[in-house]
């Protein structure tokens, strides 16, 4: 239990870092071409505590899953489960595209920023948790 | 793997996921949708681009079927319902995140928060209906 909290504590301290790094400054010009489709900045900061939430919720949804049926693996595990999470948010993202007027070149981004980051976050998840009979006979 | 079952199961969830997700989306929630009609595509953009929502039901169905099958080796509903649920608990995040930075209404929040539930549960319940091995071996969700 120790180590599935540790674990959910740093992918989501991951997944919030990268999400402000590569969405809020990498890509700010981008969504910026997009700005109609977006809440205006104030209105967006006074709903932050729902992109915390999210993205807490993320980290734990994806610990759970790896804890349930991953955890052994590894390190490889962590990002089998990182690759096949963001290829069906690939699919999602492909669904959006045909009822969202987003620019190809946004959700293109977004889709290689979800890669990084749910590949890292499968790493980190991988060396942090550990099963119990793992632990025991390592 | 039997592939066989795979197939069959991929084609079935993509089935089930396009079928509700007209259903969900473009019948029940087409009001809350039109409440905020700037954020979407009109008809004729939609019917451009509708190959787009196909093929993206398609990389879905193939990646719940995959992750059925790699899960939960032995299928069975129950389980995958549950690995279902997970996947579902994943999508539910980036809803939130939507709805912080996106001017959608808390209504289509909420449908499509109760509709991604619904619709990744019976997905899964179905694979794991249809890729149900004869093998003893139990699906390693229900040891975890």
């Amino acid at each position: 239990m120790k180590r599935f909290i540790f674990a959910f504590i740093a992918a989501f301290i991951f997944i919030f870092l990268w999400g402000w790094f590569y969405n809020g400054v990498l890509l700010k010009d981008v969504f910026n071409e997009a700005q109609s489709l977006f809440r205006p900045r104030g209105e967006m900061m006074s709903l932050f505590h729902w992109i915390i939430i999210g993205q807490a919720g993320l980290a734990l949804a994806f610990v759970m899953i790896y804890a349930s049926g991953f955890a052994g693996g590894g390190i490889a595990a962590g990002v089998r489960l990182g690759i096949m999470v963001e290829i069906f948010a690939v699919g999602a993202r492909c669904a959006i595209y045909a009822t969202q007027p987003f620019p190809a070149k946004l959700l293109v981004l977004i889709s290689i920023g979800g890669f990084i980051e749910m590949i890292v976050t499968g790493v980190i998840v991988g060396a942090i948790y550990k099963p119990a009979v793992a632990r025991t006979s390592s | 793997m039997n592939w066989k079952k795979f197939f069959i199961a991929f084609v079935a969830a993509f089935g089930f996921l396009f079928l509700f997700g007209f259903l969900w989306y473009a019948i029940l929630m087409h009001g809350a949708h039109q409440e905020v009609r700037a954020l979407f595509r009109t008809e004729s953009e939609f019917n451009e681009h509708f190959l787009w929502l196909v093929l993206g039901h398609i990389v879905m169905a193939l990646f719940l079927t995959l992750l059925c099958v790699r899960f939960v080796p032995a299928g069975g509903a129950g389980p995958c319902a549950l690995l279902g649920l997970l996947v579902a608990l994943v999508y539910e995040g980036p809803h939130l995140i939507t709805f912080a930075v996106q001017p959608i209404t808390t209504k289509i929040l909420c449908g499509w928060i109760v509709g991604s539930l619904i619709q990744f549960i019976v997905a899964c319940s179905i694979i794991g209906t249809i890729y149900k091995t004869s093998s003893p071996v139990q699906g390693r969700i229900l040891n975890s």
